[in-house]
């Protein structure tokens, strides 16, 4: 294959990995955080803003990978 | 381009079509990358482009150091001064010699096909040492600047004259605005920074969060561009953020970055280099992070759109046109996604900045390792007032 499909190819499986990684973070920051919710619906408030910065941070390292992704895909 | 690997690049980046027999006009080249980049023109495109000021600090071949200023990219290159670069100026690399008939017409090709917008200026002697030029984000970055500081300023005066402290706030606008500021102070300063520090660092909170949503929301309107997906601008608040940080740092947070306490020496030497790097990896990720999301956001609603382009092109104008409903649905409920994400961006940036602030100025007893201090603080500042 040529190098440049190689490249595109990395980029796209790149992307699906990040993806999949940052779904099961989120998954395992929020689920945890509905359920605390449910039962301590008074600390609700508390909770989502711990959940928001923690899913800020997950997204972080989502977004790194996915500007590496953009860069392999754009070196063309 | 090939066209599988041709699908794969759209799916990736959004979308380009290269027409090598696009002469006709309507047939253009849609470049999502290069919609959400900056430039040195605005576009308002179904009535045209302006041209935004180019000014350039260059030495030239005797080392003298002069500043150009010209109306435009095309008043630059016309001047002879300056020859075009870059990717589009390519077919140009044969003729160096600045001032004879054939450069001057093909200069008048260049602008007269438009392309003349995206080259790069060189100097036809010497070198280019600073690019001062505006560009369209900087451009949108001032328009933000000069909305928030119009109304912020009226607020301002509202607010000394007593309106909104002594009497309840008067008008749509200033009780909008007084909702998201007490939202700033009650649910980002004070949980984050703790109730007797917090006045301190509201100012610039209240900046950054105002600013950044404005710019956010701005590449939203039409014709609009978003200055916060340029990586420029995020660096530069999230600079601002990281030395905010360093100088209000207390003893306590020194002592940690570079003597944890409570470990053997050994964690220690490995502790100091990875604290090191995370005073400066926290705000290059708030940088990155919200340049990602801005940019992101937008490729995702070109590439809708140009589906429409990539499915006509491929399988002929019946796809093409058949399209057009499923693509123009999802670009609206990105678009909508793209209106809660400004806000939340700008919530995160915010937050973030409080919360690393917060864990700097923290002040806490050395046999107490955790950096969690102003958590304890949270539930004092819940209630508004005025």
């Amino acid at each position: 294959m040529e190098p440049l499909g190689l490249a595109w190819l990395g980029a796209g499986i790149g992307a699906g990995l990040i993806a999949l990684g940052a779904g099961i973070g989120i998954g395992r920051l929020a689920g945890p955080a509905m359920e605390g919710i449910a039962r301590q619906p008074d600390a609700t408030n508390e909770i989502q803003r711990a959940m928001i910065i923690a899913a800020a941070f997950i997204e972080g390292v989502a977004l790194f990978g996915l500007v590496i992704c953009f860069l392999l895909n754009i070196k063309a | 381009m090939s066209s599988f690997s041709g699908i794969l690049f759209i799916l990736l980046s959004g979308f380009t079509l290269a027409n090598p027999s696009g002469a006709t006009g309507e047939e253009e080249d849609f470049d999502a990358l290069h919609h959400t980049a900056d430039g040195y023109y605005m576009d308002f495109e179904p009535l045209g482009k302006v041209e935004l000021p180019r000014l350039l600090l260059v030495r030239d071949s005797a080392g003298e150091m002069s500043l150009r200023l010209y109306t435009g990219t095309a008043a630059a290159l016309r001047s002879g001064e300056f020859v075009a670069g870059g990717e589009h100026g390519k077919e140009d690399d044969g003729e160096h010699a600045t001032g004879d008939p054939a450069q001057a017409s093909s200069v008048e090709t260049l602008i007269a096909s438009g392309k003349h917008l995206d080259v790069q200026l060189v100097p036809a002697s010497g070198s280019v040492v600073i690019d001062l030029s505006i560009t369209r984000h900087l451009v949108f970055a001032m328009l933000a600047a000069g909305m928030l500081l119009t109304l912020f300023l009226n607020l301002a005066g509202r607010y000394k004259r007593g309106v909104g402290r002594s009497s309840a706030p008067r008008g749509i606008v200033q009780n909008l605005f007084e909702t998201f500021i007490v939202f700033v102070r009650d649910d980002i300063a004070r949980p984050n920074l703790g109730e007797d520090r917090y006045r301190k660092f509201l100012p610039y909170l209240l900046t950054v969060f105002f600013f950044v949503l404005t710019c956010n929301l701005l590449g939203l309107v039409p014709f609009g561009a978003t200055a916060t997906s340029n990586i420029m601008v995020t660096a530069v608040l999230a600079t601002c953020t990281f030395f905010l940080t360093q100088f209000n740092a207390s003893r306590d947070h020194w002592l940690h970055v570079f003597w944890p306490p409570g470990m053997p020496v050994l964690v220690k030497l490995m502790l100091i280099p990875t604290e090191v790097m995370g005073l400066f990896i926290k705000p290059i990720a708030l940088a990155i992070r919200l340049f990602a999301n801005m940019t992101a956001g937008h490729l995702v609603i070109l590439s809708l759109i140009g589906m429409i382009f990539m499915l006509n092109q491929q399988f002929g104008p019946v796809a093409g046109y058949g399209v057009v409903p499923a693509s123009l649905a999802f670009t609206l409920f990105v678009y909508l996604l793209e209106i809660l994400i400004a806000f939340i961006q700008a919530y995160i940036f915010t937050i973030l900045s409080a919360l690393f602030i917060g864990m700097a100025i923290a002040e806490h007893g050395h046999e107490e390792t955790h950096e969690h201090a102003p958590e304890s603080v949270g539930e004092a500042g819940l209630s508004p007032t005025h």
